[in-house]
């Protein structure tokens, strides 16, 4: 394979400006994960050291083997909703090594709202759960919630994708004999109390650990009847009456030993073999990145640059070089695994849609993962595109992606819109993993071209009821749409909303990649088969 | 070879002295017969020797005790003499007068002499009636009832010790003369329970002493000769841990002195066999401490440097033969070191130690000398004494046998039962013991060496033990290769 | 969670993982490269940065013997389902336990005999010493669990203690 040559000059004024800006997005972007990891009020730290617990963290640290890579996932979740009340949706989640085996871990943070679960909590965890059932990993389950936050039951409950999934989805990882293991360390009420019931395996921790569905107050209210919490479900009880814990601990660290035990004995089904070699890091620095993705978001840039910086050896097999030159695609290394690269290089048109339509079934008879790198504004428009077909070649590259059955995976790099995100495998179209980077833009249309629609809206309305819109007042509205559109079309908010899995620091995509490709290999690939592309 | 009247001998011993003692018969071609308690069936001298006889008891040793089995194992043996090895009944002088009297030889002195002399009472008033120097003391027997008073006015500190004891047990220090009382009932309930019988005597506890004896030999002739002294000033509770001979940097002419006292200690007591005369030396000055009337453990670092097998000349004096050299033909040749290597944890206070021996491998070679009675398999109990093993270098100097034996030492690799193999180590290259300035309190004033293994290479001793422990690198064969490259990653 | 080794009463922490050649060691900040080659009957050859120690092992349940450069230390292997389980609470005070191997010289208390903190229960004797075996709280004698002259092994439970009322 070649080795891409770049053409970046490191020592540009204009590499320096870039490198400037993106390193402070990215210190930015790490301060807000740090926060949110780790501040927490000291009078909710001191409750946990009085009720004898761990904090979140440090309890999946223990539970991981040393030594090895923890991915997480949607850190800044909830970031932007709540007033930034319920940081990381008061969840911890993420793809670790426990025991040797790839696992899911979900943890609760009760250090924040008492571990309650708020409607972006549950998505969290579904999502999590969904991830497990793609790549049939098991999940330990660090359990330690205090219920569903009343309040905004309306937001979690009831719907497909509300609280219901998640034991749904648990008996469905059963089903598939995915096992789990759940740990119970604090009270696990209500709904909470199905996360470690439906588990294959469940330990509790001697006296913080407790499971009941309906709490002391909620059995006074319901029958009249006062009852202790051990009385009702501590650890005691559950493990020596009821049956509904397996295995009692003595401390939070015993329990999280008994679990790497049980999962160290899970047996190991065979991973899906893939083509792999040794791998050899990128020939190029990727702290380059930096200087790489321009400052300005309407610049281009081409993604071979980042090709090089993230793919071994900075070797590329590029596929149809010379046609539909808007969509990059090729064969690369990712830490040794063979994947497939559809990169945008400009906007979609009907030669580069046929061409990635082409190169997603070629990937998908070769059983190579696909790895689709976003940067798009969308399809071109305009009557010679249309005659051309742009609407029925972009959708056989629709029904392509739709029914690859290799895994893929989507980092948007920069902007994403329009029909160019389900394209270039977005959300909507099942990749094992989506994350952006910070300065990603997702929107249904790019901001400036939305601002201008919006505020022609705007100003036709109130025309209608007679109303002009001075220079000045237009250009204040103008501006007010497009604050909000920016904010609404970020990064964080898209984190926030847990439209992707989590934002990444560029330098670490290559890792978080490779650990998602790794994963995705315990599922089997099912053979290709599409739909029916319009010819 | 000179002849001997008797063809077999019984040894009534076990361990290390008695796998010693059956090579010392098998050099002079007799049958060797060895009396053993089940714990020991497995155990070398057993299987070494042409002959073993059970003996049983209430405890194992009391199996060793019992003066009737043992002549009964004689007789079944048909042997023509007892060796009692040391400890046991090696100073008992009934045991010695039934041997005699059943009609065996008895491998070591005269009951007499050993009621007379292997008794630290009379010993002592013997040696002072006789002009011989010791240290001041009071003796409980003399008057019990002004025993404390007369302890008293000897002044601090004081040694209490047993009348009948000996290897420090029943021995207690007194630095303040308030707990004068309890010590001496600690002592006193101590010595009868080892030697059933509870007298004491007290005498004055001389700091920084240095611990010199002298290996004689007498026979039925009224020869006496001595074998040089023996320097065994490093010890830990009264326990000998490293000896050597000759002593180092005795000033000029005292080496003599002490030896030729020892040899008219032993002429006056009309001494028989081979015994030690042991010296309290406090620079110019030398007490008579008291005296073993039988074969010691330390003994082989003597036959190191004169190249006399004491064994065998013992059993010649037995026989009732002459000996076979005079003062003159000794010659004492460059400089032996023995360390014991016992079953103790140096850093748990020495508390002893057990388990089975896993591994047992010991280095050989020229001036080397490893006295040994465990073999690999074996179980180390409580039962017995906790010496496994001694080793013996000799060299033309003291430095080049001190760098023999630190060699040896790491040569030697027993596993399965802690030993004090490191802290011995430690000891040998102390610039404290190779300068030859030690006194008996060298090891209480410096716990450093027995409070364990400084942490340096710990890391190589971890790595190996986690190389071995089957979960800690399942553990890290069963990460996946991806993830053991990445370490501890995380998307910061 | 990180796998635990005893050496002399002190727990260090460990972690062992692959590499292309061999294992590294983490050690605190410390990472080492090791590897060790079996050459049979106990003996192996450790690689540790490079350099090559001949090793001599035995291996005795979770209790691994090593004899390197001419040193022998015992360390054990302390499983994490064990080593992180809490002993009962209060459970440790309500036994006497050995302090070292030894024997029973005496017992100075009958069971059912009330005693305080401190009160003698036993003379034992190790090592040619003897050393009183004390009530670590107050309560009642339960069982004397070894008789006068008998043996009993390092941490050996000597006599049980029960709480009045419990």
């Amino acid at each position: 394979m070649q080795r891409l040559a770049s053409l970046i000059d490191v020592n540009s004024q204009e590499f320096r400006l870039n490198e400037h800006h993106n390193r402070r997005l990215v210190t930015e972007f790490k301060e807000r994960q740090r926060a949110v990891r780790f501040d927490r009020p000291e009078r909710d730290r001191e409750r946990l050291r009085r009720q004898n617990k761990l904090f979140v963290r440090d309890r999946v640290e223990a539970l991981l083997d040393p030594e090895t890579p923890f991915l997480e996932l949607s850190t800044l979740a909830a970031n932007e909703a709540y007033d930034g009340g319920v940081p990381s949706a008061a969840q911890v989640v993420g793809i670790g090594i426990v025991a040797g085996r790839e696992v899911i871990v979900h943890a609760d943070d009760s250090s924040v709202k008492g571990g309650a679960w708020y409607p972006l909590s549950v998505k969290k965890i579904v999502r999590s759960l969904d991830i497990a059932i793609e790549n049939r990993l098991p999940v330990v389950h660090l359990c330690d919630c205090g219920g569903g936050f009343l309040p905004m039951q309306a937001e979690f409950f009831a719907d497909r994708h509300h609280a219901g999934r998640i034991f749904r989805n648990q008996s469905i990882l059963s089903k598939m004999g995915v096992p789990q293991v759940a740990i119970v360390m604090g009270h696990c009420i209500a709904g909470g109390a199905y996360v470690p019931a439906l588990s294959d395996y469940n330990i509790i921790v001697q006296e913080s650990g407790a499971i009941f569905l309906g709490g002391p107050s909620i059995v006074k209210v319901a029958t009249g009847q006062h009852v202790s919490v051990d009385d009702l479900g501590g650890a005691d009880m559950q493990t020596s009456v009821s049956g509904t814990a397996d295995y009692l601990a003595d401390s939070e660290m015993h329990a999280i030993a008994i679990a790497r035990d049980i999962v160290a004995r899970f047996s190991r089904p065979e991973k899906t073999s893939l083509d792999r070699v040794a791998p050899e890091p990128p020939a190029y620095d990727a702290s380059e990145l930096y200087g790489i993705i321009p400052r300005d978001a309407r610049m281009h840039f081409d993604m071979r640059e980042i090709l090089a910086r993230l793919v071994d050896g900075s070797r590329f097999h590029e596929y149809q070089p010379r046609y539909g030159r808007s969509l990059v695609c090729g064969f690369a290394r990712l830490h040794g695994y063979q994947i497939g690269v559809l990169a945008n290089n400009g906007v979609l048109f009907d030669d580069s849609a046929l061409k990635g339509a082409h190169f997603i079934q070629l990937c998908d008879t070769n059983r190579t993962p696909l790895l689709f790198l976003q940067n798009i504004t969308g399809f071109m428009v305009g009557s010679e595109y249309e005659r051309r077909g742009i609407t029925k070649n972009g959708a056989k590259l629709l029904m392509a992606v739709s029914g690859a059955a290799v895994p893929k995976f989507t980092v948007i790099c920069s902007h994403s819109h329009g029909a160019g995100n389900f394209a270039m495998a977005g959300r909507a179209f099942d990749p094992r993993v989506l994350f952006s980077w910070p300065q990603a833009q997702i929107s249904a249309m790019g901001a400036d071209q939305a601002t201008r629609v919006l505020t022609d809206v705007k100003a036709k309305q109130l025309a209608v009821d007679g109303k002009q819109l001075s220079a000045q007042e237009y250009e204040t509205t103008r501006q007010s749409i497009l604050e909000e559109y920016r904010e609404r079309s970020s990064a964080y908010y898209a984190t926030s909303e847990i439209w992707d899995d989590g934002i990444l620091d560029p330098v670490d995509t290559r890792n978080a990649l490779a650990i998602a490709v790794s994963a995705s290999l315990n599922a089997p690939i099912e053979t290709p088969r599409y739909g029916i592309f319009r010819m | 070879m000179q002849k001997l009247p008797f063809n077999t001998v019984l040894i009534a011993n076990r361990g290390e002295i008695a796998v010693r003692i059956i090579k010392t018969l098998r050099e002079l071609e007799l049958r060797s017969a060895i009396v053993c308690h089940e714990l020991d069936a497995g155990a070398p001298a057993v299987s070494m020797a042409d002959m073993a006889i059970a003996v049983s008891g209430r405890t194992p040793v009391s199996a060793y005790l019992d003066t009737a089995q043992i002549i009964a194992a004689a007789r079944e043996a048909n042997v023509g003499a007892i060796h009692p090895g040391y400890g046991f009944l090696s100073e008992n002088a009934e045991f010695a007068r039934t041997v005699v009297e059943s009609g065996f030889a008895f491998v070591g002195p005269t009951p007499e002499s050993i009621q007379l002399m292997g008794d630290k009472i009379r010993a002592r008033n013997f040696v002072q009636r006789n002009g011989f120097p010791v240290v001041p003391s009071a003796i409980e027997e003399d008057d019990p009832a002004t025993f404390i008073l007369r302890a008293r006015s000897i002044g601090a500190p004081l040694l209490v010790k047993a009348s009948a004891g000996g290897g420090g047990k029943g021995m207690r220090i007194v630095r303040d003369l308030d707990t004068l009382e309890q010590a001496i009932a600690q002592a006193r309930s101590e010595a009868q329970r080892y030697f059933r019988d509870g007298r004491l005597y007290i005498e004055r506890y001389i700091e920084k002493p240095r611990h010199i004896e002298v290996q004689v030999l007498g026979d039925s002739f009224g020869n006496v000769v001595h074998l040089f002294e023996r320097e065994c000033s490093v010890q830990r509770r009264f326990q000998k841990v490293i000896e050597e001979a000759p002593a180092s940097a005795l000033p000029l002419g005292l080496r003599e002195r002490i030896c030729e006292t020892a040899v008219d200690i032993c002429r006056a007591a009309n001494y028989r066999n081979a015994g030690t005369v042991e010296f309290i030396v406090d620079g110019e000055e030398f007490y008579f401490l008291e005296m073993n009337t039988r074969l010691q453990v330390e003994h082989p670092v003597t036959e190191m440097i004169t190249g006399i097998d004491i064994v065998a000349e013992q059993l010649y004096v037995a026989a009732g033969q002459e000996l076979r050299f005079s003062q003159q033909d000794i010659v004492s040749t460059g400089h032996a070191i023995e360390a014991r290597v016992y079953a103790e944890a140096p850093a748990r206070d020495f508390a002893p130690t057990t388990g089975k021996i896993l591994v047992l491998d010991y280095p050989g070679g020229p001036g080397l000398r490893i006295d040994i009675g465990i073999s690999q398999g074996q179980q180390i109990t409580i039962a017995f004494d906790s010496l496994l093993a001694k080793v013996i270098v000799h060299s033309r100097t003291r430095d080049g046998a001190a760098l023999k034996i630190a060699r040896a030492m790491q040569g030697l690799v027993l596993l399965g039962c802690e030993t004090n193999a490191s802290f011995l180590a430690r000891v040998l290259a102390d610039e404290q013991f190779l300068s030859g300035q030690v006194h008996t309190g060298y090891l209480d004033e410096n716990p450093q060496l027995a409070a364990g293994e400084s942490a340096c290479d710990l890391s190589t001793f971890l790595a190996a033990a986690a190389l071995l422990t089957r979960p800690v690198h399942e553990a890290a064969d069963a990460v996946p290769e991806l993830h053991a490259s990445l370490g501890r990653w995380r998307n910061a | 969670m990180n796998h635990l080794f005893e050496h002399e009463g002190v727990d260090y922490q460990l972690w062992l993982s692959r590499c292309q050649q061999g294992y590294r060691l983490h050690l605190g900040n410390e990472v080492l490269a090791v590897d060790f080659s079996h050459q049979g009957d106990g003996r192996g050859l450790l690689t540790i940065t490079g350099a090559s120690e001949p090793v001599r092992f035995a291996i005795d349940g979770d209790i691994i013997h090593l004899h390197i450069r001419g040193r022998t230390r015992i360390l054990r292997y302390r499983d994490p389902l064990s080593a992180h389980a809490l002993v009962k609470k209060d459970a440790g005070h309500l036994m006497a336990r050995a302090p070292m191997p030894g024997v029973v010289v005496k017992t100075s208390v009958m069971p059912g005999e009330a005693v305080s903190t401190g009160t003698a229960l036993m003379v034992i004797e190790s090592m040619k010493l003897e050393s009183v075996i004390r009530s670590p709280q107050e309560g009642v004698v339960d069982r004397i669990h070894f008789n006068e002259g008998e043996c009993f092994e390092h941490d050996a439970v000597l006599v049980t203690i029960t709480q009045e009322g419990h």
